[in-house]
């Protein structure tokens, strides 16, 4: 069996990210830098209704503007919108001015439905629009999972709380939006995309055009970050591919900040009613929830609703005897939800850690000894000792509303669990060893923006024996050996044994073919040299036994709250996360920084906002849907525990799902009640606090 | 965006006549631009005014400070002689927007610029501040919205440079049809109180020249608070100016913003101030009067409580108490 070396000199240490020069530089070609010869600007027409029958798209008039090259529509025939910023037809054109010009001279001949709904509350009425006709928009009954038995546990209990606790549809905005550069000739089409499944997206666009795959290249140089809604071409892809092949030359159609609003996915709502029990001990005894939440259009017709999945694990991270537990998604006119960093989680754990917290409140309990009494995961147990070491909990808790003043500081802490983030066996690679002893690494894995290239430079130079900068590393194209789709937090788990087995074999062949004993270090150049004039080529793929999944981690974090203006102010947020063997330390913090800095945002700031009369999103831009900005980011110290003999974990999910619930907590800690609703604005604090008046009819 | 034509005016006389018909004056952009670029409104030709000569000074004066129209934000948020005589109008300039934005918006874009109501930047609600039927805030979305109006339409007055200068009592010198005219703060928005389709008093073709600030007012102080810590427009901004003889105030002026389509005032309050010690009781009471009169909407009533916060905060800072 094949273990991680035990000393290592890069592995476990930090390496700068061997492309930050290319990337500080600008040298870095991101796939919206992407300019193939000849290429043009493609744009989408998209419903400004939230519904409607498309009985008739007229391209004739987009095709006179000037500079247009290609003008198609979105579908065939006549065919129904469910959701504002539905695509209706696409362009493609020598400059964006163009584009615009063309997509507004595009007539549009469409029965108008006036009855739609866009909020959940109102979609879940029996009188309610539906949005998929002829199906209610929640499911009759919803499904339930039950163990124990509830109904006898309460009376049990020596406290029992309640509590409905909501979270917003949360939108995908990576850095680089969505998009494309589709190049289709008689050869085939290539793919410049900003994805993080190169092979999802040849998959998906051969299927989309009716091509082999063999006929499909994607390549990702470098992309802006995707968090689970890049994995496929998407139909800004698909059309992008239709504009190329009417133009015959390539086009680039990445998404604007508005269309990123409506249509590439989402994080769905969560509306969760829930009540625990628990033994005079603090002892978990009875937890019953109902929840629903809306993944916009979803699916369609899941479990008998229109809504698509919108469950989230509950009673999350923490073991109950007694259990029931409903769940039911809803539709409405909205874009469909897709996975969203962690999906379910972080949801999740602000609803349970919340309630842990009043739960905690109602015994008189320290809400940190609560969680040691309950949470059955070892790991976690000992972050959480090792955390509120170095948090200073016991000095710094305070009774809830204990904070003197008007500004007041509060604490909270929460916990994450992931139970993916192993390796995927369908990961390959392949090295060229050439007689000079230069290297080359090509894995058709792509990087998210995490560091792939620099993992992959790490273990191959700790398995060689070199450094990684001599290390060279090719990733983003389909012709490479197969790789993971960058999502569930399996990259790192799924490419580290596989290049550790590439450099096994390589080591093995290399030190046959040249009589040495040790190829490595050292030695590393003569044995190459011994090659001759041919190149040696390895290949190998991922294999069991230097990976492992679920990743824990607890975060703490401290507040200050002004009780007068109800502007929350994170202080300090310490995260204590494990992720089997680290394999660099620098991308890893890094990757607990943005999660971090997410989990923020979910807590804080961001929301879709969506207008019931017109059925439109009001904030799709970011001067109102808001995002954390350098100023609100607070100190964040992180604590890593390495854990070799697990192996290799993912750790991208993990790192975002307690940070909402914790500085839920913390808020509640300094003001002495419950914001239970994301996110935590000064309105919903003033509103906490009491002292809000109540509003004149309109 | 339309097609446009693009000329550069060197004397306030060509400027006027190149916006005539469907002009519009180009500064710093920030929000013509964005108007432009979404279809909220159009013209056939930008006139760039940034070349008007002496309209981007500074000029200091015993009895008034006049600041050109074209002095940027960000000048005004790095005079030092302005963060010891108008403090109030230092803070207030540095809390616009970011660096970058305050680097190039002038005083004149800022006070004239338009409505940041979602429903009104949409592109796709045609709401009544856009010719259209009904005011969709009202019953919808409102968080952002106002407490006094006089018409229809809630969207608030946004611009934290007009809040300060109503408590300096500032005046605009408006070039009309050739000729000066001077305007108040409250003169200058007045027309937003009444019409929907209006954000300020200025007819097509106006200019806003120069801003007079009287150095009567020695105290100034000005506060927002928003959702975030930077980079965020003001849920509610507060401005109060006076002079402190013998520990009491003298002509005292207090405006707030984003609660009303003109920088909110209440004479009263500020007649009931003058004279007084400054003490939490008595800016407590100033706060009540000033807002006792807000219609709050399903959701933005909190800025009821959080504009009385700000009210006394801003009064109490006045004093160099807090």
């Amino acid at each position: 069996m094949s273990s991680w070396p035990a000393e290592t000199k890069y592995i476990s240490h930090s390496t700068a990210r061997i492309d930050a020069p290319a990337k500080v530089t600008g040298r870095a070609r991101y796939s919206s830098d992407i300019q193939a010869e000849g290429w043009l600007y493609g744009m989408i027409l998209r419903s400004k209704w939230p519904a409607a029958k498309i009985v008739s798209v007229n391209l004739d008039k987009a095709w006179q503007i000037p500079g247009i090259k290609a003008a198609v529509v979105a579908r065939d025939g006549s065919f129904n919108i469910r959701f504002y910023g539905e695509e209706i037809a696409a362009v493609a054109g020598t400059s964006k001015q163009v584009c615009l010009d063309a997509l507004r001279a595009i007539e549009v001949q469409a029965l108008v439905r006036h009855e739609f709904v866009v909020n959940e509350n109102e979609a879940r009425k029996p009188d309610a629009a539906q949005v998929w006709d002829g199906t209610p928009n929640a499911p009759a009954t919803p499904h339930v999972r039950e163990n124990g038995s509830v109904d006898t546990a309460f009376p049990e209990c020596a406290a029992v709380i309640e509590g409905f606790y909501t979270t917003p549809v949360q939108i995908h905005n990576p850095m680089e939006t969505h998009g494309n550069t589709v190049s289709w000739t008689d050869d085939g089409v290539t793919a410049w995309s900003s994805t993080q499944g190169i092979s999802s997206v040849r998959d998906g666009l051969a299927g989309a055009l009716q091509l082999d795959h063999s006929q499909v290249r994607v390549i990702t140089e470098y992309m802006g970050g995707g968090f689970g809604a890049k994995f496929g071409a998407g139909a800004e892809g698909a059309l992008a591919a239709k504009l190329s092949k009417e133009a015959k030359a390539p086009v680039r159609l990445m998404l604007t900040r508005f269309d990123q609003a409506l249509a590439v996915g989402n994080r769905p709502s969560s509306f969760q009613k829930i009540k625990m029990g628990a033994l005079a001990d603090g002892t978990l005894h009875a937890f019953e929830a109902e929840n629903y939440g809306t993944a916009g259009i979803g699916g369609g017709a899941d479990a008998g609703g229109g809504g698509g999945g919108a469950d989230i694990p509950m009673p999350y991270i923490y073991k109950v005897p007694n259990t029931r537990v409903k769940q039911a998604a809803v539709a409405v006119n909205a874009g469909s939800a897709r996975a969203f960093r962690a999906p379910g989680n972080p949801p999740a754990s602000f609803g349970m850690e919340s309630a842990m917290d009043d739960l905690a409140v109602k015994l008189g309990m320290d809400p940190l000894d609560l969680r040691l009494k309950n949470d059955p995961n070892k790991i976690r147990q000992r972050e959480y000792k090792l955390g509120a070491e170095k948090f200073g909990w016991k000095d710094k808790y305070q009774k809830p509303g204990g904070s003197p003043g008007l500004v007041k500081t509060g604490i909270g802490c929460a916990g994450a669990a992931w139970p993916a983030g192993g390796g995927t066996r369908n990961t390959q690679g392949e090295a060229t060893v050439n007689p000079d002893g230069s290297i080359e690494f090509r894995l058709g894995v792509q990087d998210i923006g995490t560091g792939t290239r620099t993992v992959i430079a790490v273990v191959a130079a700790e398995m060689l024996g070199l450094k990684p900068g001599q290390i060279t590393v090719r990733v983003g194209d389909t012709n490479f050996p197969p790789g993971p789709g960058s999502g569930g937090s399996t990259t790192c788990p799924s490419i580290s044994p596989t290049v550790f087995y590439i450099c096994t074999k390589a080591l093995q062949q290399l030190q046959a073919q040249s009589g040495l004993a040790d190829a490595r270090g050292e030695n590393w150049f003569a044995a190459c040299k011994k090659l001759g004039v041919s190149p040696l080529v390895v290949h190998g793929q991922w294999e069991r036994g230097l990976s492992a999944d679920h990743a824990c981690g607890v975060q703490f974090a401290e507040v200050e709250v002004d009780t007068e203006t109800g502007l929350v102010t994170v202080k300090k947020i310490l995260g204590v996360h494990d992720c089997g063997l680290i394999i660099n330390k620098i991308t890893l913090e890094s990757q607990i920084n943005g999660g971090i800095i997410m989990g923020m945002g979910y807590a804080l700031y961001e929301e879709r906002v969506m207008d019931d009369l017109s059925g439109v999103v009001l904030n799709p831009n970011f001067e109102t849907y808001k995002m954390p900005g350098m100023a609100d980011v607070p100190e964040i110290e992180i604590v890593l525990i390495n854990m070799p003999e697990r192996g290799v974990i993912g750790i991208g999910e993990p790192a975002t799902v307690p940070t909402a619930g914790a500085i839920a907590n913390a808020i509640a800690n300094a003001i002495g009640v419950r914001v239970s609703s994301l996110p935590i604005t000064p309105a919903k604090i003033l509103a906490a606090l009491g002292k809000v008046p109540p509003s004149v009819n309109a | 965006m339309k097609a446009f034509e693009y000329a550069t005016a060197h004397s306030t006389d060509s400027a006027r006549e190149l916006v005539a018909g469907n002009g519009a004056y180009l500064a710093g952009g920030n929000d013509l631009l964005g108007l432009l670029k979404e279809y909220l409104v159009s013209a056939n030709i930008l006139v760039n005014i940034k070349s008007l000569p002496g309209l981007d000074k500074i000029e200091r004066g015993e009895n008034f400070w006049t600041i050109g129209s074209l002095v940027t934000v960000a000048q005004i948020e790095n005079d030092g002689e302005i963060k010891k005589l108008f403090p109030g109008l230092h803070d207030a300039a540095s809390e616009v927007a970011s660096q970058q934005i305050r680097n190039v918006a002038t005083v004149g874009g800022n006070l004239a610029q338009h409505s940041r109501c979602w429903y009104f930047r949409h592109r796709d609600t045609v709401c009544l501040k856009k010719d259209g039927d009904l005011c969709y805030a009202r019953n919808g979305e409102n968080r952002y919205h106002s407490l006094f109006t006089g018409n229809d339409c809630i969207s608030p007055v946004v611009s934290s440079v007009a809040t300060i200068f109503t408590s300096l009592d500032a005046t605009a010198i408006v070039l009309r049809d050739g000729k000066e005219t001077r305007m108040s703060m409250a003169e200058l928005y007045q027309r937003a109180w009444e019409n929907p389709l209006a954000h300020n008093s200025l007819n097509h073709g106006d200019l806003i020249v120069r801003v007079e600030i009287p150095t009567a007012r020695s105290r100034s102080a000005y506060l927002q608070a928003s959702d975030k810590h930077a980079f965020d427009w003001a849920l509610v901004s507060c401005a109060a100016a006076a002079e402190i003889v013998d520990g009491k105030l003298k002509s005292p002026r207090v405006a707030v913003g984003s609660i009303s389509p003109v920088p909110h005032q209440v004479e009263a309050a500020n007649s009931f101030l003058d004279g007084k010690i400054l003490d939490d009781a008595t800016a407590a009471q100033a706060a009540d009067m000033i807002l006792q009169d807000a219609k709050p909407l399903e959701h933005n009533a909190y800025k009821v409580p959080l504009a009385h916060a700000l009210i006394r905060r801003t009064l109490l800072k006045l004093k160099g108490d807090a």
